[in-house]
């Protein structure tokens, strides 16, 4: 089996009218590697493409151009989705069905054989806290149970590819903690996780590299850790006199709070000639800090270019 | 053996579905009455197994040759069946495509190892048995009833099954194909109405031959007559089965099938290329 969970090589899809007369590049190029048993972040503001480029790796839309493979395998084969769990941004279950009988039906589709699914059902439905919901229509289920039963059909065959749109969507946050733990324990587990969402101090917390599309292209793709550090250092300090705090404000960003001088400096080298400077005119300093960016922060410079 | 238990699942879903939109118990309802009625208020009395009087609503219509009363029965049914019972199974199966395509649903079923192919072939194989369990509910409780009543075991009514499910399974396909296309359950039914009445007016080949004036109207009237289902015409073959009447032609049968096959093709292509 591939090292790729998940490779795409100039996947583009342009949607066009009726009559050709307007087109939309909804995916342009994306050219991305998954690593197997990574957490990886696919992020982007509304309309970047990013529901499209999942779509593409599911072959529910076919691609203009470009190819995606899943493990090594043609996307375009149903047999290579035998290792992914997909959990839909906008599902809509059968309402006819029960939680277990929901359960029974996709995990029949995915291959399970009928002991299998008799064993796995009841412990799944436990794990995401839905036991004694098993025989209840999906109707009668509110926003976050129907989440929390759309994992666990995402793993119901012990999928290798855990693809996850907008999975917290709607859950409230004792269920928001329960999907992370569950997240987390499949990580551990060597599950690869692609999720596709717009939280993105959750997208920090959880994953381990992130891409960003940007009307259907990537604008920046890497490491959370790289992508978010070095955004510079911390300098706090008090009794700064004026004409100090106004010197050092030209060469940071500078704020005040409760008497408290905050200044922002880009380079280590800044922050030390503030500190000489804080010393020698017996400031004292309260901390020095290497800070990082959010991913909130790398997100929007990204996507204003 | 994966793909068998990949087709259960998908024929269980559509009767779940059938069930829970209460087109099952529709079509169960309507059989049970008819079965009832049969059971209940139709009294066939066999003189001597040569003549009988038939008391509907405890008025006695007239005598008959009680086998020609049995055949008239049988044929009775497999005429209501073929006209309000294929438009009524249509009308209620006309949902079951497009709530298959419904966005949020579609993804989710696309995104197991399942081929499309696949998919679709196992909502059209469910939608026939929904329908097909009713009609031989029907078809056969009827039969069961008269026979006991009257003891004459007529099978050619048995043959109503075959033919009637035939013809469902060649309009669903039309109902798959405006399915897959459109997305329209409404448009699906009315163009299989529209089947339903153009096949006894266009079956009148013969007829037309003397009306139209031109060769050129003629051809194109007899292609129209060939291309489309002819559930006139297998309408008729089910009435002389019934009737223990020997079968004119089985052209009515094949050229519906071809149709079917093609209309199916055509859904299958339209489906495997769609983006969803």
């Amino acid at each position: 089996m591939s090292e790729l969970a998940i490779e795409t090589s100039g996947l583009t899809k342009i949607f066009r009218s009726v009559w050709k007369s307007r087109e939309v590049r909804a995916v342009d190029g994306v050219t991305l590697a998954v690593e197997r048993g990574t957490t990886f972040g696919l992020l982007g503001p509304n309309g970047a493409g990013k529901t499209t480029f999942v779509k593409l790796l599911l072959s529910a839309v076919h691609p203009t151009q470009g190819n995606a493979r899943i493990f090594g395998h043609d996307a375009r084969v149903p047999e290579s989705r035998r290792p992914i769990g997909y959990l839909p941004e906008n599902h809509r279950f059968p309402t006819y069905l029960t939680g277990g009988g929901m359960l029974e039906l996709y995990g029949a589709l995915s291959g399970m054989d009928a002991a299998e699914r008799n064993r796995r059902i009841p412990a799944l439905l436990e794990q995401v806290g839905l036991a004694d919901w098993r025989d209840v229509r999906l109707g009668k289920y509110s926003k976050g149970m129907l989440q929390r039963v759309g994992l666990a059909q995402a793993l119901m065959h012990r999928p290798s590819l855990l693809i996850l749109d907008e999975p917290t969507d709607g859950v409230d946050p004792v269920g928001r903690r329960q999907i992370r733990a569950i997240l987390h324990s499949l990580e551990q587990e060597g599950v690869t996780v692609f999720l596709n969402s717009h939280l993105l101090a959750e997208v920090e917390l959880f994953c381990r590299q992130v891409a960003i599309l940007d009307h259907g292209k990537v604008a920046l793709e890497g490491r959370v850790k790289d992508l978010t550090a070095g955004k510079g250092y911390q300098l706090r300090a008090v009794d700064v006199p004026e004409r100090l705090a106004s010197e050092l404000a030209a060469k940071a960003l500078a704020t005040v709070r409760d008497a408290i001088f905050e200044f922002q400096f880009p380079s280590r080298e800044q922050a030390n000639e503030a500190v000489d400077l804080l010393r020698a005119a017996g400031c004292p300093i309260e901390s020095l800090l290497a800070t990082n960016s959010t991913l909130e922060e790398v997100f929007v410079r990204t996507v204003k270019g | 053996m994966v793909t068998m238990a990949v087709t259960t699942a998908l024929v269980r879903d559509t009767f779940r579905e059938a069930l829970a939109r209460k087109i099952f118990w529709g079509l169960f309802s309507l059989s049970t009455f008819m079965i009832l009625f049969f059971l209940f208020l139709l009294k066939i009395d066999v003189v001597a197994g040569a003549m009988a009087t038939m008391t509907l609503f405890g008025n006695v219509s007239r005598k008959f040759e009680s086998q020609e009363l049995v055949r008239n029965v049988y044929g009775g049914i497999a005429a209501f069946l073929y006209t309000w019972g294929l438009f009524l199974a249509v009308f209620a199966s006309a949902g079951l495509v497009p709530s298959l395509l419904e966005p949020g649903r579609i993804e989710l079923l696309l995104s197991k190892p399942v081929g499309r192919v696949h998919l679709l072939l196992g909502r059209y194989l469910g939608n026939i048995l929904v329908v097909g369990s009713n009609i031989v509910y029907l078809v056969a409780g009827v039969w069961l009833i008269v026979g006991v009543k009257t003891s004459i075991w007529s099978p050619g009514f048995l043959y109503s099954i075959a033919t009637t499910l035939f013809l469902f399974a060649v309009l669903l396909t039309v109902v798959v194909l405006l399915g897959v296309a459109f997305e329209s359950g409404a448009l699906a039914t009315m163009v299989c109405a529209l089947l339903m009445i153009l096949s006894p007016i266009l079956a009148q080949t013969r007829i037309m031959d003397r009306l139209l004036s031109s060769e050129w109207a003629r051809q194109l009237w007899k292609g129209i007559y060939y291309a489309l289902p002819k559930t006139y015409d297998v309408g008729r073959m089910t009435l002389d089965l019934v009737r223990d009447r020997p079968i004119e032609s089985l052209m009515p049968l094949w050229s519906s099938a071809l149709f079917a096959a093609v209309v199916l093709g055509i859904a299958l292509v339209i489906f495997t290329r769609k983006d969803y």
